[in-house]
């Protein structure tokens, strides 16, 4: 009975001592999950402050007149606009169209070149 | 005797260790059931945590359709005090009303000497300067607390519509009222229909139409034909929110929703559909609107003669914007078919949509055929530019009223709409509207390639004595491509008087701004311009290389 008793009683020792290191290991589990929470929610108030100064930094009243002194750009107008018939030939495109494959032979090889020749032309 | 002389402990030993033994079986269920308690349920004690709960209740942002920031919560301090830790409240106080000028010095000065108290507010909202300037005083007995503060990036874009709310983070005003819950549960940001790009043409040529024009006020609207996405929605005089506090209550008037107009000849367009539409009027027929004519107690006359006044086509009328013409169309409707179209439309009331909501409209008490008269060419009936504004989307999608749509996503599948004219008539107002721009009163609305079809009013502002012939609303009502139309767009000026020459009529105000607007907005929201030169360019084109060597 006395063994039986010892042994009860270590058992409950070392469960207790369980116990509490459970309860140590969980305080300190909740305590990095609260300093992660904080960091995370710091984080995020960080993030919203940042998204307010680049909404606050890119306001077209702020970025139209940057946009247009620094990189001369301005807002596209109707006349800037074109149908794709007439694309090709405000571009010079037509030129540098390459003849189909099966129409390809060593004697048109030196195309390109004339059309380079020609793109620069025009372009004077 | 032998009893007596066996030890008690013999007797009771076997007992004393079941007992001792039941207690320690007892306590190591107790410990076991705990270990299995904390084993199972600690994760669930873990995710109920302060820092989660404050996450989950930050107010949400407001995003333009494209996801541009509009409103959003950052960090923000207010100022506290606990008087039971204050000596001098007089010197603590004025020492405060020198960085903080806004605050009370005397209600202040009888807070802090309370010194049962040991919290009082002293200023709600600091920015970062008063923050730094108060700790710099270096005064005891206060303490700064973090709070959320509701910030507009964006200043005063969609300032009106976007509203604000008070230190507590309740919705006060526009959106941030009307989706108040939606916006308190946190989560996702609140994505509205409205193209920031787009609200700031609207709002940037209604604030330069104050260089051209001495101007009351003014609104401007672009919505959507199809789905009644309200693509901007602007009320000049402009409001900042982040800063409401210094603006007075005619500027935090939303003009666009909130205030209600005699918009003027901009409802003839109405007038014709529904003659049509009732059976009464042809493109083809006409009238003799040489001569002023009674309606009821009404005189209606035209300020300006029409050519060829004694035969003009409904084409002409809208064109010309005849009173009179616009009266003998109503006069042949009669008064019960002119009511049932503008109940139709939503211009009699029972308008209802999410969002922020507009102003019921004002109608004539007694609806009689001088009332018929007036209202057919938009006078003596009330109504806010939007509900107005939405009343045109028919002519663009076919005859069919759309309601307005304040938030995406825009499901097509959803959008209320009812038929309140046929395509045959839409497409026949259209025509005409589109006339009025190419060789009518809204010559001034017409921006290159868009193909604007549309109607000026220029309306005398209703007195205490009467219509006051030196103040009006001047509005123009647009529809735009016309040959594929997509978007309606509406202007309303109030007083706006030119403050050079005497043209005070919506051709050279309204239907200006307007234009300028379509021009710069249409690309912003893929509409592309027409390309009919290009078209010639490009058949020219071809026909040059075609003969060159």
């Amino acid at each position: 009975m006395r063994k039986l008793t010892i042994i009860g009683g270590l058992i409950v020792v070392v469960l207790a001592v369980a116990v509490y290191r459970a309860k140590l290991g969980a305080e300190e589990t909740q305590g990095e999950i609260d300093t992660l929470s904080a960091e995370a929610s710091s984080i995020g108030k960080d993030i919203a402050v940042m998204k307010a100064e680049e909404a606050y930094l890119t306001r077209p009243e702020r970025i139209g007149p940057i946009a247009r002194q620094k990189l001369g750009l301005e807002q596209a107008t109707p006349g800037q606009y074109t149908a794709s018939e007439a694309l090709s030939r405000r571009l010079g495109e037509e030129r540098l169209t390459l003849p189909p494959v099966e129409e390809a032979s060593p004697t048109s090889a030196p195309a390109p070149k004339e059309v380079k020749s020609r793109e620069v032309q025009s372009g004077q | 005797m032998m009893s007596f002389d066996r030890p008690q402990e013999d007797v009771w030993g076997p007992r004393r260790a079941r007992i001792v033994a039941g207690m320690l079986a007892m306590v190591f269920v107790v410990i076991v059931g705990r270990s299995a308690y904390v084993a199972m349920n600690g994760p669930e004690q873990a995710a109920s945590s302060g820092h989660a709960a404050v996450a989950a209740t930050r107010r949400a942002d407001i995003v333009d359709r494209k996801g541009e920031l509009l409103a959003t919560t950052v960090p923000g301090w207010s100022l506290a005090a606990n008087p039971s830790a204050i000596w001098d409240a007089g010197e603590i106080a004025s020492e405060l009303k020198s960085v903080l000028p806004k605050l009370d010095l005397i209600g202040l000065t009888a807070q802090l000497s309370d010194r049962k108290r040991q919290f009082v507010w002293v200023q709600r909202g600091l920015t970062q300067e008063e923050k730094d300037a108060v700790f710099g005083l270096g005064v005891e007995g206060l303490q700064f607390v973090e709070e959320a503060r509701r910030v507009y990036p964006r200043g005063k874009l969609a300032g009106h519509f976007l509203g604000y709310t008070n230190i507590d983070g309740e919705g006060l005003e526009g959106s941030e009222l009307a989706f108040d819950a939606r916006l308190k549960a946190g989560g996702e940001p609140l994505k509205l229909t409205l193209d920031a790009s787009v609200q700031f043409v609207l709002e940037e040529e209604l604030e330069r139409a104050f260089a051209d024009f001495d101007m009351k006020g003014g609104a401007g609207v672009v919505v959507d034909t199809h789905s009644g996405a309200v693509r901007a929605v602007a009320s000049w005089p402009a409001l900042d929110p982040n800063r409401r506090g210094d603006f007075s209550a005619d500027v935090r008037a939303n003009r666009a929703l909130n205030s209600r107009f005699e918009l003027g000849s901009i409802y003839k367009p109405l007038t014709v559909a529904a003659a049509m539409e009732a059976g009464v009027l042809t493109p083809q027929d006409r009238f003799d609107v040489s001569a002023p004519v009674k309606i009821g107690a009404a005189l209606v006359k035209d300020p300006h003669p029409l050519p060829n006044a004694k035969s003009v086509t409904a084409g002409d009328i809208l064109a010309h914007s005849s009173n009179i013409g616009t009266a003998l169309i109503a006069q042949r409707m009669g008064v019960e078919r002119q009511k049932d179209f503008l109940r139709s439309v939503h211009l009699l009331g029972g308008q209802s949509h999410e969002g922020p909501q507009t102003a019921s409209p004002l109608t004539p008490e007694v609806w009689d055929a001088t009332a018929m008269a007036t209202v057919s060419y938009g006078h003596g009936i009330s109504v806010s530019p939007l509900a107005f504004a939405m009343t045109y989307t028919a002519f663009g999608n076919g005859g069919n009223y759309v309601s307005p749509v304040f938030v995406e996503p825009v499901d097509a599948a959803q959008v209320e709409k009812s038929q309140v004219m046929s395509a045959d008539t839409a497409a026949k107002v259209m025509t005409m509207l589109r006339e009025t721009v190419t060789r009518g009163t809204g010559k001034n609305a017409d921006a290159q390639g868009y193909e604007v079809a549309g109607k000026t009013g220029t309306a005398e502002k209703p007195g205490p004595d009467g219509y006051d012939p030196n103040k009006n609303i001047t509005s123009f009502a647009a529809v735009f491509p016309a040959s594929r139309p997509q978007f309606v767009v509406l202007v309303v000026l109030d007083e706006a008087q030119p403050r050079r020459g005497d043209q005070r009529t919506a051709s050279y105000t309204a239907a200006s701004i307007a234009g300028k607007v379509i021009a710069r907005a249409a690309p912003l929201l893929d509409v592309r311009p027409v390309l009919t030169a290009s078209r010639a360019e490009a058949a020219s084109l071809r026909v040059s290389e075609a003969t060159t060597p």
